[in-house]
């Protein structure tokens, strides 16, 4: 540690040490599953990795007998590719999830775990439990070149722009950098997305003027009042933040998560503040983003897509044809082989949901109730028809959208509805417009109400379109029966 | 025993669901061709029944026009249709126009691209991007504002936001929509993406790299490769979502960012060794290029 720390803007290197006995630690590993942590540790002794997640290692070679009696129950190893098979053999056995958090924390890495190893685990967490995560949807917008010298004004959107924004992840760290106050720290990790195409950054934040070690220091005084300390106050580890922002392949979008603390004494003012810091990041993140040497200046904007889940996120904001075609109309981004519609096929093609392709569809459960209708006997066959027609229905207002199983569901959708109350037939029209709030919650919503449509609880011909989740937004506004401004779709 | 007859079962209906195709496929060449049409017209023509002949007959009508719309498609590559929105909401009654954009890639055409547009403005007829499945590096959202625009506020209202849908009103005239323009602009843009992504294939190609599915045979090829030529490109890739900007790496650490204009032309190159810029390595690959077309040539010449 050196004799003088001087407050800078520069990040947390990644080779800082935190002592392993520190809560933060603790709580990040031991959210983790035994084998998670096992593969994790492995992943800190391969090669590419060693450097910043050096272990504990045996020096002197000479006094073996003298260093296990002192070194207790985890004695040291000699070399890291000893430790390996150590943790290889792990793997092998069963075991509890304490005794190789434990084997890290007081064996291994006894003389603590570098911010690149925490960052290491909580990313495996991450992919570990995908859904841990809230996201927003942000979209990256060209603004107008200043025309006021001064910066009076607040800038324009161009809304004529045919720039597309492009993201460099090692310029856009060290801009974002110099966004940063003097009087924060934060640690970053880019990293890959493991299945998805998304590049994800882990933005580990500490409040705390040095880079040294002093910021990972707790204070002991903290210990105990730290719900009733001001934010300005509590420094360190205790008013730790975590945020992840995913950057998705070829798409002018950006993934924010929400900023989780990581310590569990988390404080009195920890929503407002994680909300400010949010804010904090979305007023960053374009700046960063933005290169006002090439006149080039963009802004975030939300697009009112808020979901845990990142693959619904990459089917609505990503790469993909898929983007402004949700629902029904994801027809048209169909690229699976079937139907290409390529111009030379003159084969006459047959309407949509007639014939042979609806078979194809319903061909599955429509043998089934053939067969149950066939016993319960002939009052049943209009109902079976009134089933089949309401599986149609959803076929054509849902798509290959909205279906169980497939991963890429909302859950939740919050939609405020303004139409006009319905007027009674002899009545003068009304202008009165009650205030209603629909929330829908569920595992994947937009599939539920394809469900209840498919069981005919749903009239699938009356549903109005934002029901089917056409417009990619999980918040909107419904004025005559459209969601208002279609923020999600179309531009 | 039960396995090989489910094979069996299996191959037949294989056999069974390609002889269909085929039928269909001959059926549809046969009833549009002249000599069909012409047997059909007889009037004197007793071997079929009047009824068969008139079905006959619409099912060649239809075969026509589908062929003609085949080929227009193909060699007009922008085509227009009318679909319905479904949603019982939808603005103008659900009409809406769609565009077509066919691209080719590889001799081949892929899954064209939509844009599906309605009229929401009261009292105007202009057009809007309803729905679409350009890709997000397409600047659809600045085309149709450039060609696209909305009826100016005062004159209209728009029926989505304007309280009740009623009130706005006289034709407007000041913003007018040029669809033909933006449909050419359109296509210009996403053809040029595609060509800007084949060049890229291409490069990779000429490098020896192979697709990411077939590294190993890529691998081979840069070993042959490895002996004419000092030091190896072990890596080309689009570095933006416009595929605007390509990165390079070289087998010895090196990196390098091509930066190529809207049409292939190389706008700049610029390598880092160890000992920052390598000037000498980014003349080595362009040797006076102009478009990336030529860097293509002059890689898969040194390969």
């Amino acid at each position: 540690m050196p004799r003088i720390s001087v407050p800078t803007t520069a990040r947390l290197p990644s080779a800082l040490r935190v002592d392993s006995s520190n809560p933060a630690v603790t709580k990040i590993l031991s959210r983790l599953s035994r084998s998670s942590l096992l593969s994790v540790a492995l992943d800190w002794l391969d090669d590419n990795n060693f450097a910043l997640a050096q272990p504990y290692l045996r020096e002197d070679e000479n006094d073996d007998e003298e260093a296990d009696e002192t070194d207790g129950f985890y004695p040291p190893a000699r070399s890291p590719e000893a430790l390996r098979d150590l943790y290889i053999s792990l793997q092998a056995r069963k075991g509890s999830k304490r005794e190789v958090l434990d084997r890290i924390t007081e064996g291994d890495w006894r003389h603590g775990l570098t911010l690149y190893q925490l960052a290491m685990a909580d990313l495996q967490y991450l992919y570990d439990h995908p859904t841990s995560q809230k996201w927003s949807a942000y979209r990256v917008t060209p603004l107008k070149a200043p025309t006021d010298p001064d910066g009076e004004e607040p800038p324009q959107i161009d809304t004529q722009s045919l720039t597309i924004p492009r993201f460099h992840p090692s310029t856009f760290l060290k801009t974002l950098q110099a966004q940063v106050l003097p009087d924060v720290k934060a640690h970053y990790t880019f990293d890959p997305h493991q299945s998805l195409p998304l590049l994800l950054l882990r933005i580990f934040i500490l409040d705390s003027p040095y880079n040294t070690s002093h910021a990972l220091q707790r204070q002991q005084t903290n210990n105990n009042n730290s719900s009733k300390a001001p934010p300005g106050t509590a420094t360190g580890f205790d008013a730790s933040r975590t945020v992840y922002i995913a950057f998705p392949d070829a798409s002018p979008q950006v993934f924010i998560s929400k900023p989780e603390s990581t310590t569990p004494a988390g404080g009195g003012g920890a929503a407002g503040e994680s909300k400010s810091l949010r804010n904090l990041l979305v007023e960053g993140i374009p700046k960063a983003l933005s290169r006002p040497l090439q006149r080039q200046r963009f802004t975030l904007q939300s697009t009112n897509l808020v979901t845990r889940n990142l693959a619904e996120l990459v089917q609505r904001r990503g790469g993909g044809r898929t983007n402004s075609a949700g629902g029904g109309w994801s027809i048209y981004a169909d690229e699976s082989g079937k139907k290409r519609e390529t111009p030379l096929d003159l084969l006459l093609p047959s309407p949509p949901l007639s014939g042979k392709e609806g078979d194809e569809v319903n061909n599955g459960d429509g043998g089934k109730r053939r067969a149950a209708s066939g016993l319960a006997g002939g009052g049943e066959e209009e109902e079976e028809r009134a089933a089949k027609r309401a599986r149609l229905v959803a076929l054509a207002r849902f798509g290959g959208t909205a279906v169980m199983g497939d991963g890429k569901g909302v859950e939740r959708v919050d939609v405020v509805v303004e139409d006009t109350f319905p007027a009674q037939q002899n009545e003068p029209a009304q202008t009165w417009r009650p205030h209603v709030r629909l929330t829908f919650h569920g595992p994947h919503v937009f599939a539920g109400i394809r469900q209840l449509v498919e069981c005919g609880i749903i009239d699938g011909e009356r549903m109005p379109g934002w029901m089917t989740g056409e417009e990619g937004v999980t918040i909107g506004t419904v004025r005559n029966g459209r969601i208002r401004g279609h923020k999600g779709s179309g531009l | 025993m039960a396995s090989s007859l489910d094979d069996e079962i299996e191959a037949l209906q294989a056999r069974v669901s390609a002889l269909k195709k085929q039928l269909s496929i001959h059926t549809s060449t046969l009833i549009a061709a002249r000599s069909t049409r012409q047997l059909l017209a007889q009037e004197d023509n007793t071997a079929i029944d009047a009824s068969l002949k008139q079905k006959l007959l619409t099912q060649s009508d239809l075969q026509q026009a589908h062929n003609q719309h085949c080929l227009y498609r193909a060699c007009a590559t922008l085509t227009t249709f009318r679909a319905r929105d479904p949603d019982p909401h939808a603005v103008d009654g659900g009409a809406i126009l769609g565009l077509r954009i066919e691209v080719t890639s590889r001799a081949k055409f892929l899954r064209p691209y939509y844009v599906l547009m309605n009229r929401p403005y009261v009292g105007a007829r202009h057009l809007r991007v309803h729905r679409h499945t350009l890709p997000p590096c397409i600047p659809l959202a600045g085309l149709a504002a450039r060609y696209l625009p909305p009826p100016s506020a005062s004159s209209s209202s728009r029926s989505g936001g304007g309280g009740g849908g009623g009130d706005g009103g006289s034709k407007d005239t000041t913003t007018r929509q040029d669809l033909a323009r933006f449909a050419r602009a359109l296509r210009r843009e996403v053809v040029r993406y595609h060509h800007r992504l084949g060049v890229v294939a291409d490069l990779r190609k000429a490098a020896g790299l192979g697709r990411k599915k077939d590294v190993d045979e890529g691998d081979d090829e840069g070993g042959v490769g490895q002996g004419s030529r000092p030091v190896q490109l072990v890596d080309i890739a689009p570095a933006d979502a416009e595929t605007k900007q390509i990165t390079l790496e070289w087998a010895d650490g090196r990196t390098g960012r091509l930066v190529m204009g809207d049409d292939g032309e190389i706008v700049k190159l610029v390598v880092l060794g160890e000992n920052g810029r390598d000037r000498e390595a980014g003349r080595d690959l362009l040797g006076g290029a102009v478009r990336v077309e030529e860097v293509v040539k002059r890689l898969a010449a040194m390969v």
